[in-house]
């Protein structure tokens, strides 16, 4: 095989071979490099930063090979600077949607609303946020399902991240009957609260009579809790209170009126009836 | 999580396979143990005994248990207090200790206090790359809470301590000993409720009847102070504990905290 064939230009065989092993040579050591990052920072880095990193790192070692090969290829990087201007304009032209994306992404990057890990809902989607590539941002949904969202929408969109604070608060509403002693029932939760770890001890609970209802005096229960971890909580905290009312003989209220009869009413018992 | 060390054997093994010692002469938990092994305290029971060629690891601790089969051909554990930043879950690494009294400091003044915190206790097995933590356990009630306001704040793991002029007398499986230098380099005088410490430079270290830990607070403004470790134990023979979060610091890892949320 003659490699000093010319294929245009000042291009030979060699060259393209050339440019073909220097990409192989980057695809591996990017692949590679990007794994060992990972491997040696997971305990060390959060994932979004570690994401962040090695996609960095993948991508720089790549445009370094693709930069390198222009020469190669006959190339001139000044020239082309100047034709993907050009090129650039009239890509984003034919496709302003990806590009669009692509912006939304740059600025989502700059922004950070929502970060890789975190928990939150994008327009009609909640989940927690797998990836955020720069035309797309993909979610797992809490039922285990893949939505991929275009940047553009996760941009426009409305976004709650419900994991940005460090803290957030959640609360119940606790109806016990009037004949409890409601003074009674706040100490017990009280003492439930101050008992539950990732209860915070600052900002503190506030449990309080919060209306005298139709049918039960309503206990509103507000706890702060890392961010986090404040669905852990809300799942056993109201069946505690629940339990633990119960065990102080205090019970939670449920639907009933007293009906006054304007006459007086004759009744038998069913027995009664039977025989 | 594997840990590299280049600190010397903490302590020379204390126990001899299966022997168990009165409870008036309990020798500490803390230190390289020979297997098998077997600890018993008020809440506490640690057994680690050979099945076939495993060991079969099992801990009871304030009604937590832990039990797993161990594959290594190892034939000692290390026993030692960690960073008190991971039971229940490791959710922070910052430690707020609060004061049941304020402490009020005159500018320019420097006094060292004491004051107690929480312990955790880590099982180490050792290994060829190192050593390799087991297991993390607790005989103290565990709380968290928040410095500063939910959109800026830190969660931290909280605990209340009384402030004492001279080392209080305190059980090891329980409460450690931290002494603190406060220094007010402002110009007034300042308040102090409570400190916050970065669990990436603590610095434990024990001995039969202490854990300890050293650390510094400089008043930086009305509001403002850092807190930071001392890496030298409170007492002479005392031996430095294998901390969790140090062999996760990078480089860049600032240990430093600074408290700018209020003092």
């Amino acid at each position: 095989m003659n490699f000093n064939k010319v294929i245009y230009g000042d291009v030979t065989t060699l060259d393209l071979l050339a440019v073909i092993l220097i990409f192989l040579v980057a695809v591996i050591l990017s692949k590679g490099f990007s794994i060992y990052l990972r491997r040696a920072l997971k305990e060390k880095v959060s994932k979004d930063r570690l994401q962040i990193i090695s996609k960095t790192v993948y991508y720089g070692i790549l445009g370094v090979a693709v930069i390198a090969s222009f020469p190669l290829l006959g190339i001139n990087p000044s020239g082309l600077l100047v034709a993907g201007g050009i090129v650039g304009i009239i890509i984003g032209f034919a496709s302003q949607s990806i590009v669009g994306n692509l912006i939304s992404g740059v600025f989502l990057m700059m922004e950070r609303p929502i970060k890789i890990g975190n928990s939150v809902r994008i327009g009609e989607y909640s989940g927690m946020v797998e990836d955020i590539r720069i035309i797309s941002t993909s979610l797992r949904t809490w039922d285990g399902l893949y939505v991929r969202i275009p940047n553009e929408k996760v941009f426009t969109d409305s976004i709650t991240n419900y994991v940005a604070h460090a803290a957030r608060r959640f609360s119940y509403v606790v109806g016990i009957r009037y004949s409890d002693d409601a003074d009674k029932a706040i100490s017990i939760i009280k003492n439930l609260i101050e008992d539950q770890p990732l209860a915070l001890t600052n900002p503190p609970p506030q449990i309080f009579v919060d209306s005298l209802g139709d049918n039960a005096v309503n206990i509103i229960v507000r706890t702060w809790a890392p961010a986090r971890e404040w669905y852990t909580l809300r799942m056993e905290l109201l069946w505690k209170i629940k339990k633990a009312l119960e065990l102080e003989g205090i019970e939670i209220a449920f639907p009933q009126r007293t009906v006054w009869f304007a006459s007086e009413i004759h009744t038998k018992e069913i027995g009664d009836t039977q025989n | 999580m594997n840990l590299k060390t280049d600190q010397p054997s903490p302590l020379p093994a204390d126990n001899q396979p299966g022997q168990e010692s009165s409870p008036s002469e309990r020798p500490s938990i803390y230190g390289r143990h020979n297997l098998p092994l077997s600890i018993s305290r008020d809440e506490l029971t640690i057994s680690i005994d050979q099945s076939g060629d495993t060991w079969f690891y099992q801990r009871e601790c304030a009604g937590d248990r832990n039990e797993k089969k161990l594959l290594t051909p190892s034939d000692t554990v290390l026993i030692n207090p960690v960073e008190p930043l991971n039971k229940p879950k490791e959710i922070t690494s910052f430690l707020m200790v609060e004061f049941e009294r304020n402490l009020m400091i005159e500018p320019g003044v420097k006094r060292k206090v004491f004051v107690t915190f929480p312990i955790e206790i880590g099982v180490f097995m050792p290994s060829k790359k190192g050593l390799e933590v087991i297991d993390i356990f607790t005989l103290q009630k565990q709380k968290f809470t928040l410095y500063g306001d939910p959109r800026t704040g830190v969660i931290c793991k909280y605990w209340t301590s009384g402030i004492h002029s001279a080392e209080p007398q305190t059980d090891p499986l329980r409460q450690g000993v931290l002494r603190l230098t406060v220094s007010n380099a402002g110009d007034h005088w300042v308040e102090l409720t409570r400190a916050v410490f970065n669990a990436y430079g603590m610095k434990l270290f024990y001995s039969d009847d202490m854990v300890s830990m050293k650390a510094t607070m400089k008043i930086l403004g009305r509001h403002m102070a850092e807190t930071d470790f001392t890496n030298s134990p409170l007492k002479k023979d005392m031996t430095n504990s294998i901390e969790l979060y140090t062999a996760r610091k990078l480089a860049v890892t600032v240990p430093k905290f600074i408290m700018e949320l209020g003092l």
